[in-house]
């Protein structure tokens, strides 16, 4: 911002003009800020003052003692000390990491061919395929959990029917539970179930700012599919592939509610943690609210150092436009 | 470009955020002129007619008063109690299982009703291991409510069609009886004896019966007990009875789905656990319905069960302290208590003992160490697993149990 050269001006003959004037220039120099100030005042008080209390917390010793007494004891780094020389944590971090890896992925894929189909198909088949989409996507997460744990369950699960019936095998009484592999796989399948609606119907949206001029030229010059797909489309709609993508790493890496549920407390153990069920665990199960706090700044880290990359090139592709 | 990353980096945070930000719902807090009371569901689904009837005599003796009864789960209650006592909006009546009680008594999270303690109904005779669970320090934090046996639940009419004329007096016995069981009821899936896989409170039962144990104090520290020879034997005995009697998902727990509503499916000839499940066998198979106590290793020696109970306690933060004493001592009056052993529950005190199947199957019981970790081991799920790999052949016996017994010590020796 340049400074208003009011010394510059003789003082004496023009005070009152040029007090006029300066406080127009300061008005119109503050003027974005006065725009912006209540978000900044919102995000400060709903997150900056739960963010300042998070680390606040996470230096001081808080079980149930101190819950009691609303009163914590600062120990310093001690409880980031204890998460960081925890085995638990660094295996939980890796697996949680592969987790999220797949997902995205899967989600990303899935999503982007859904979102070429919709393109292709006739009207009414499209018509149906998104409202199917956004059936899925309406649906609570919590009631989702349970209609696949009841699909899946053991005693008289509907998939282990058909599976049997359809001759892929005899799953009577399978247990889709039974291993960490096959827990965490049944819980994949839910969520990208509940995140390919959000995937498929975004990307279809930015594959009709593809101009289909463009396209038609490509295919008279003989270009085959793929290649119009990866010279053309893809470009084109790299924007919303990278916010869609740092959103899902964002969401997966975190994600609380499906894993929890469908595995259930009583199957949960080290061995089959992710980051936010072994957060769960050590703040509240064990009332270590410090160390969970702790663990949560450890993960909100995480997840910006994983997400940078993309949301860096997002911002120089904004600014690009 | 500096600029572009720490604000790239500022976004990213405020995104992360927003997921991560949840807080827990806090209850209403109460007023001059009502008490809240958090009971677990068992009393909604078993005896909510007991409960209303302490509410009517606690009402007729403080007029105007109302009592807002929530009832709560097991597996999150007390994560909710914990929000409540940031918060201080929390219950002024709750009740707590009788391994729960000394983590929180250590710190300080109940009112002290020593003084109080002999104004309530049989007192004098409450039954010591659940006595003991509500009292630290020498101090009294909770009054006991009620205790629990396991029996089994069986179908009389399925046993008779198998020629089972006398029920089974020792382990051995009751696995040849499941196979006849087995023999005359051919339908995929079906248990003699439906047990879920990670029901440790079944498995330590064998445990116990066998000489073991799950810890022990040794001049203040614990020593995990699960390792030792008679201990894994019985993990043994519990696997080749799981094996030969049970169809149930080695991995699931006795809550998913209830073993009452498989047995009401027609999918089990008995099942284990609190003798309240005679509640829910279905209408179609209650006439047929009986339980007996289960059998031993050896000859006239029941099974040791686990006697599992609940206390009722005030929450220190409470701030009708002198109400939610008086509802208790209504809710564990004798006529209460006679109406909760009526429901096949076992009173709170000596002088109310009968002789039914549960009474009787609380002659050889077990509990959990009373150490202030114990609840740690327990929603940490160290015994499942265990029972979990053990079953699913994942680790043997000794493996399984060698590494649950260290992991055991080592969570209750914590400070």
């Amino acid at each position: 911002m340049q400074e208003t050269p009011s010394t510059a001006i003789a003082a004496g003959t023009q005070a009152s003009r040029r007090r006029r004037r300066s406080r127009g220039r300061f008005l119109q120099a503050a003027t974005p800020y006065l725009l912006i100030a209540p978000v900044v005042i919102v995000i400060a008080v709903i997150l900056g003052y739960p963010l300042y209390w998070l680390g606040k917390l996470s230096t001081e010793r808080y079980g149930l003692f101190e819950l009691i007494q609303h009163a914590g004891t600062s120990i310093g780094l001690d409880n980031y000390r204890s998460v960081l020389h925890d085995e638990i944590f660094w295996r939980t971090l890796l697996r949680t990491v592969i987790f999220t890896a797949v997902i995205v992925g899967l989600t990303m894929t899935i999503g982007m061919a859904l979102a070429l189909l919709l393109v292709r198909v006739s009207r009414p088949v499209r018509l149906l395929l998104s409202s199917g989409l956004i059936l899925v996507w309406s649906m609570p997460v919590v009631v989702a959990v349970q209609v696949w744990y009841w699909m899946t369950n053991f005693q008289n699960g509907v998939v282990n029917h058909v599976l049997t019936q359809l001759h892929v095998g005899d799953y009577f009484q399978h247990d889709w539970y039974a291993t960490t592999f096959s827990q965490l796989g049944m819980v994949s399948l839910l969520i990208i179930w509940g995140a390919l609606p959000f995937v498929a119907i975004t990307l279809y949206a930015g594959l009709a700012q593809v101009p289909a001029d463009l396209v038609e030229a490509a295919e008279v010059d003989g270009a085959r599919p793929w290649r119009v797909f990866v010279d053309i489309t893809l470009p084109i709609i790299k924007p919303i592939l990278l916010i869609l993508t740092s959103l899902s790493i964002i969401w997966d890496f975190g994600v609380f509610t499906q894993p929890y549920l469908l595995i259930q407390q009583s199957k949960i153990h080290a061995g089959n943690y992710l980051m936010s069920i072994y957060l769960f665990e050590e703040g509240y199960f064990k009332s270590d609210f410090g160390r969970g706090a702790a663990i949560s700044v450890l993960m909100l880290a995480i997840v910006a150092i994983l997400s940078i990359v993309y949301v860096r090139r997002m911002v120089r592709i904004g600014n690009e436009a | 470009m500096k600029s572009r990353s720490i604000a790239a980096l500022c976004l990213v945070a405020v995104l992360a955020a927003v997921v991560a930000a949840s807080t827990p719902g806090a209850t209403k807090k109460a007023t001059a002129n009502s008490i809240t009371v958090w009971l677990q569901v068992d009393a909604q689904s078993g005896w909510p007619d007991v409960v209303a009837a302490a509410t009517k005599q606690f009402q007729s003796d403080h007029p105007g008063t109302s009592v807002n009864v929530q009832y709560q789960n097991w597996g999150d209650h007390l994560q909710k109690f914990d929000a409540t006592l940031a918060g201080g909006s929390g219950p002024d009546v709750i009740e707590m299982g009788n391994t729960e009680m000394t983590k929180y008594m250590a710190a300080g999270a109940f009112a002290d009703i020593s003084s109080a303690r002999a104004s309530f109904d049989n007192s004098a005779n409450w039954l010591k291991g659940l006595a003991a669970s509500a009292r630290y320090g020498g101090k009294t934090y909770g009054v006991p409510y009620y205790a629990g046996s396991r029996v089994v639940t069986y179908r009389s009419d399925l046993y008779k069609k198998a020629g089972i004329s006398k029920l089974p007096a020792t382990t051995a016995q009751y696995v040849a009886d499941a196979k006849k069981l087995a023999a005359k009821n051919g339908k995929k899936g079906f248990s003699p004896v439906y047990i879920a896989g990670t029901d440790w409170y079944v498995a330590m039962g064998f445990v116990f019966d066998y000489g073991g144990g799950i810890a022990t104090q040794i001049s203040g520290k614990w020593k995990g007990l699960l390792s030792s020879p008679q201990s894994i034997a019985g993990l043994t005995a519990y696997k080749n009875f799981f094996n030969s009697t049970s169809r149930a998902s080695k991995t699931t727990d006795e809550t998913h789905p209830n073993p009452y509503d498989v047995y009401a499916q027609g999918q089990a000839a008995s099942i284990v656990g609190p003798s309240w499940f005679s509640c829910c066998v279905g209408a179609k198979f209650k006439g047929s319905t009986a339980q007996f106590v289960m059998p031993g290793r050896l000859k006239g020696k029941a099974m040791p069960g686990f006697l599992g109970g609940s206390d009722l306690a005030v929450p220190a933060n409470s701030s009708n302290k002198a109400l939610a004493t008086d509802w208790m001592k209504d809710f564990t009056s004798t006529a209460s208590e006679k109406a909760l052993q009526a429901k096949g529950n076992i009173p709170n005190a000596t002088n109310l003992l009968g002789s039914s199947v549960n009474e009787r199957a609380a002659s050889r019981s077990w509990f959990v160490p009373t150490a202030k970790h114990w609840v740690d081991v327990e929603n940490g799920n160290v015994l499942r697993n265990m029972l979990a790999q053990i079953l699913s052949g994942k680790l043997t016996v000794k493996q399984a149990a060698a590494s649950a017994s260290d992991n055991i010590a080592s969570v209750l020796n914590q400070s």
